[in-house]
This record gives C-alpha cells, structure tokens and sequence, in this order.
C-alpha cells in the first residue's frame, strides 16, 4: 500500500531531483575526473567543450584560475547538501522546543518567546546572517550555525500558532485530566499532531539553506577560499560573465535544481498531509 | 483614528533597543581588532594602543555600547575605518539608492502579484491551474539572486538591451538634490539623466520584484475564492452585474486586504533582499555599502547600516499594520 503523499507528483518529482543531486554530490570524485581545486594558469577562462576555441578536457570549460568548472559544480552540491541537512533540522529542532514550551506553558515564557521572534523579525534574514557570519568568521560550520540561529524563528512563528490550537483541544485537556505529566503531554499528545506542518516546513528551510549558503559565499562570507561552493562560482563568473558564460550559468541552475526539489516537496507533502501553512519567505 | 498608529509605535522602540543591543554583542565577537586595522601596516604597538584608546576600545564592553548608543541616538553615527568619512554621510548617500530600488521593486511584485492571481483566479477548476500552479512554485525557487544573475545573462550579455551596472551611463554626473535619482533629474531638468537611470533601474527593480511576487499572487487567489464564497457576490449576480465588473469592483475590494498584509511583510523581506540586487548590479546603495564593510570589517558602518535596515522595516510593517486596521473595520474593537 504506498501512503496518499507519495503518490502526489509534485513529491516524485522533488524527490527525483534531490536523489539527483544527492547522487551527484556523493560521486563527485568519479564523475568529475580531476580534483575542483585544480589550477591550470594557462587555460583560464575557457568556454565550454563544444564552443569555439573549447577542450574537451573541460566540458563546462574553465573559471579565473583555469579550475574546471565542471568538477566545481559536482563538487559544490555536497556543501550545499550538508548545509541544508545539518542546519534546517536545527533551526526545526530550535524553533519547535521554543514553540511547544511557549504555546503549552503560556505566561511569562510564551512573552519571551514572542519578543525574541519579533526582535528577530525587525532584521531582514540576508541582513542578520551576515552580521552574524562577521563576528563568526567564515567557514561551512559557521554558516550552518548562522542559519539556524537565523531561521528558527520561521518554525516558532508557525508552530506556536498551531500548539495553541492544539493544546486547547478535548483530548489534551483530557490527557491533563487522567494525570499525566507536562512532558508526556508534550511529546505525546501535542507533539504528534503538529508533526505534518513540521516536515512540510522543513523541506521547505532546506531549500532556504541552499540559498542562504549560497548567498553568503557568493559575498565572500561563506565556506572557506579552500572549499569550493556554488556562491562562490557564481562570484566568479559574474566578474567573467562575458567570457565564460557557464561558470555562471551552471551553479545557478543548480541552485534552481536543488531548492526546486525541495520546494516541490514541501509543497505535495503540504497538499497531501492538509496542513495549514503561512506562505513567506525572504 | 491615530490609536493603532500610537500604540504600535510604543512597541517598536523596546524592539530597536533589544536590536541595537543584539548588533553590538554580535560584533563584539568579531576576532578582529579595528584599532589595528585603521592604522598602517608600518605602525607601532604604541600608535595602535593610542587608536584604540581614542576608539574607546579600551573601556568596559557595557560603556562602549552606553557610548555608542548615546551617539548614534543624536545622529552620530561615527566615523568609518576604512574610508575615513563619517558614517552618517554615507547613509545619507546610499539610503536613497536603496529606497528608490525597494519602492520600484515593490511596484513590479505588486503589479506582477496582483496580475498573476487575478490569472489564476479566472483559471480555477480549468485545465490551466495545473500548469500555473506548477510555475508558480517552480518561480518561488528562485530567490531574487538568481533572478538577477538571470536577467544580467538574458537581457544583459544575450540581448545587450539593458545596462547592468552603477546607476549612470559612465560619463553622467549624478545631480545631487534629495539622493533620490529619478526625482532629482527631473528637478534639474535633465531628462537625459532620468532615462539613462530608468535604464538602470529596470533589470534590479524586477529581478528583486518577480522574486516576492508569487506568494502576492497565491494568497490574492485563496482570498479571492473566500470571497466569492459570500452572498453579496451572488447578489450582485442576480442583479445583472456582469461577471468582469463583479471581480474587479465587487470581489477585489474585500480581497485585497489579506494582499496588502501580505506585501507589507513582504516589503520588509524585499529591502533586506536588496542588498544581494545590489551587490550584483554594482548599484550603490545601503547592500553595497554593507557588503564592501562587513569585507573590511568596518564596525561602525556594519553596526549603524544594520541598525538602519531594521528601522527601516519596522516603520514599514508597523505602518501596514496600522494601515490595515484602518482599512478593515472588522479588525477594529
């Protein structure tokens, strides 16, 4: 019996995507047939193999430091991959705990809670991120942490919303009745019934984290110099858009790949599991 | 009437304090000494000592932030490191830039916003919905950055139909009025300029407007379903009124107000996204500023831009809060 969400399009298709380009990150070595951090001085900047005055050798052709910008591409889906499993479960492991604690226990910490993510929502995302990304310094695991100190707000504003409701509900009330303690009541009656909204919002924060790793090593407060990133290519190939069209072309496409599977997702997990969802991003 | 506008603004100030005070400790960790790095490389451990004391650097964390505050609340935002100009000139140059990419931008979502629900309003239970549904989601996996490299590549390199760097032809001498380029061109007579900077303008304006667009358009069309859900729509049905008439004078009035909401919060999202538009398209505004800053890292122009990018959004949500109550008085008790 295959369950109703997994025979929504939307879900096969960004599920196909993100395989692809699990696939990809996790073969890089063989597929790209030399290292991506490997300078050729004298072949910078070639177009791709099947343009003029292309080698066969580069089939997406070379960026400034003559490194192959194919090699590049495979081997940036795996910062970005790692960026968005480690950091969007954070920001969903932060932002929920915030949420169920403020939405069940009310009083005084629900108004810290509530503070803490107005504070957070007068900072534009890209703004706070790389304020933080200053004082953090670069690097993959600081912008990891970056996103999730960023991003957990996206999960409390939405999840303590929908603890309110919950924890009014018959059963809840119940469940306090017969005896049970806070923490059972938590993790085992209010804690399921958000779970839907739950994976539905975090697909969703794994495509904002490919983007906002992106971002910030475009900016140059990414990963470090040494590792290599989409961000980075695209800063790159900006500066040479003329000459090698495709060191900027191709991480942007894979950046659209990558969120779009994930939005995809999130999107027929949201139909098919009914959930209710404010729609924002930023 | 001025109620929700007084009693928001009440609780934007504690917000702006617990903001300034955030921006200062996040700094404060910076593994950087800007003492060092305002001085030459050939200065002595003295010289430097003696630049950090005139920085107050030396003094407790708490007083340099009562300093700091004290300051940049009488307009004194300090002096820049790197550039070795006053911060608050530097605001007053590149904020308008700013506001002038964010207002057109804003002017492309909406129009794109409220153009594209209606669509997929008028193709709701059709065999199109599918397929516009998919493009819109397909259309909210690319963020504003990729919009802009996008539209320097298309129309930029391929078409060579748009300029997509500065603000100006080169050669173009900025008139200097408000800051806000468009209208100063006009106040000086100089419709050369005001075209060249409308060219300017095209490309950031709608890379960063197509990417807020589509949620505009999503909750434009769920309202708009509500909407017609009610019985005066019916009513006005029986009445005769033809079906064009019903949506635009009829249903788009009432539908329009979770909208506004929406782009309020959206506005607030799209300035801070300007930055990477403008950083991309060398436009010289508040991002670039802060981009070239956070490089350098030069704290006071991190510390008083960061600042202004929050006050800014919170003056536009706390507005549109406000003007959404005005607006809808179901809201109002």
């Amino acid at each position: 019996m295959i369950p109703r969400w997994a025979r929504d399009g939307r879900v096969l298709v960004g599920l196909v995507l993100l395989a692809g380009v699990l696939a990809v990150a996790l073969l890089a070595p063989l597929l790209a047939g030399m290292a991506p951090d490997e300078q050729d001085l004298l072949a910078t900047l070639l177009p791709a193999s099947w343009q003029e005055g292309g080698d066969a050798a580069h089939w997406l052709g070379t960026d400034s430091l003559g490194r192959d910008v194919f090699a590049r591409l495979l081997y940036g889906a795996r910062v970005a991959l790692t960026v968005a499993a480690i950091a969007a479960p954070g920001a969903m492991i932060a932002g929920t705990l915030a949420a169920l604690l403020a939405g069940y226990l009310g009083g005084w910490f629900d108004w810290l809670v509530g503070r803490a993510v107005d504070v957070w929502m007068s900072f534009p995302p890209v703004i706070l991120s790389l304020i933080l990304m200053v004082g953090l310094g670069t690097g993959t695991r600081n912008v990891i942490f970056a996103i999730m100190l960023v991003d957990w707000t996206r999960f409390c504003r939405v999840l303590r919303a929908e603890v309110l409701v919950v924890a009014r509900r018959d059963y809840v009330t119940a469940a306090g009745l017969v005896g049970f303690g806070h923490l059972r009541i938590l993790v085992r009656e209010v804690f399921p019934a958000i779970v839907p909204l739950l994976i539905t919002l975090l697909t969703l924060e794994m495509g904002i984290a490919v983007v906002v790793e992106a971002i910030l090593s475009f900016v140059g407060l990414g990963v470090k110099p040494d590792e290599v990133a989409w961000g980075q290519m695209i800063a790159d190939g900006r500066s040479t858009i003329y000459q090698a069209p495709f060191n900027l072309l191709a991480p942007v496409v894979a950046i659209f790949v990558t969120v779009a599977g994930f939005n995809l997702l999130g999107d027929g997990l949201r139909r098919s599991l009914d959930v209710r969802l404010l729609e924002g991003r930023g | 009437m001025l109620l929700p506008f007084a009693r928001r603004l009440a609780a934007v100030g504690p917000i702006l304090l617990v903001v300034s005070l955030l921006l200062f400790a996040a700094l404060r960790l910076l593994p950087v000494d800007p003492a060092a790095m305002s001085m030459p490389p050939t200065a002595t451990k003295v010289e430097i000592e003696a630049a950090r004391q005139a920085m107050g650097l030396d003094r407790p964390v708490v007083e340099q932030y009562a300093i700091w505050l004290g300051q940049t609340l009488h307009g004194d935002f300090g002096t820049s490191i790197h550039m070795r100009r006053p911060v608050g000139g530097l605001l007053l140059e590149t904020l308008p830039a700013t506001i002038e990419l964010s207002v057109a931008a804003m002017i492309v979502a909406g129009m794109l916003g409220i153009g594209g629900g209606l669509a997929l309003f008028a193709l709701r239970n059709r065999r199109g919905e599918a397929v516009a549904e998919l493009t819109t989601t397909l259309m909210m996996s690319i963020p504003e950055f990729l919009w802009a490299l996008l539209f320097i590549f298309l129309f930029g390199v391929l078409l060579s139909a748009l300029p997509f760097t500065g603000r100006l032809d080169p050669g173009m001498t900025r008139p200097v009025v408000t800051g806000f380029l468009l209208l100063d061109a006009l106040l000086v007579g100089r419709p050369d300029i005001y075209a060249s900077a409308l060219r300017h303008l095209l490309l950031p304006a709608a890379a960063l407007g197509i990417a807020f667009a589509p949620p505009v358009m999503r909750v434009l069309r769920t309202s708009l379903v509500d909407v017609y859900q009610e019985d005066y729509i019916r009513q006005a049905r029986l009445r005769g009124v033809g079906e064009l008439r019903i949506l635009l004078l009829h249903a788009l009035k009432n539908a329009i107000l979770p909208t506004l909401t929406l782009m309020g919060v959206q506005f607030g999202f799209l300035f801070g996204g300007s930055l990477l538009v403008e950083v991309i398209y060398a436009y010289p505004g508040m991002g670039n500023l802060m981009v070239d800053a956070v490089r350098n890292a030069d704290l006071p122009i991190i510390q008083a831009v960061g600042l202004t990018y929050c006050v800014v959004v919170l003056a536009i949500t706390s507005a549109v809060d406000a003007l959404v109550l005005l607006l809808n008085p179901r809201l109002r008790a």
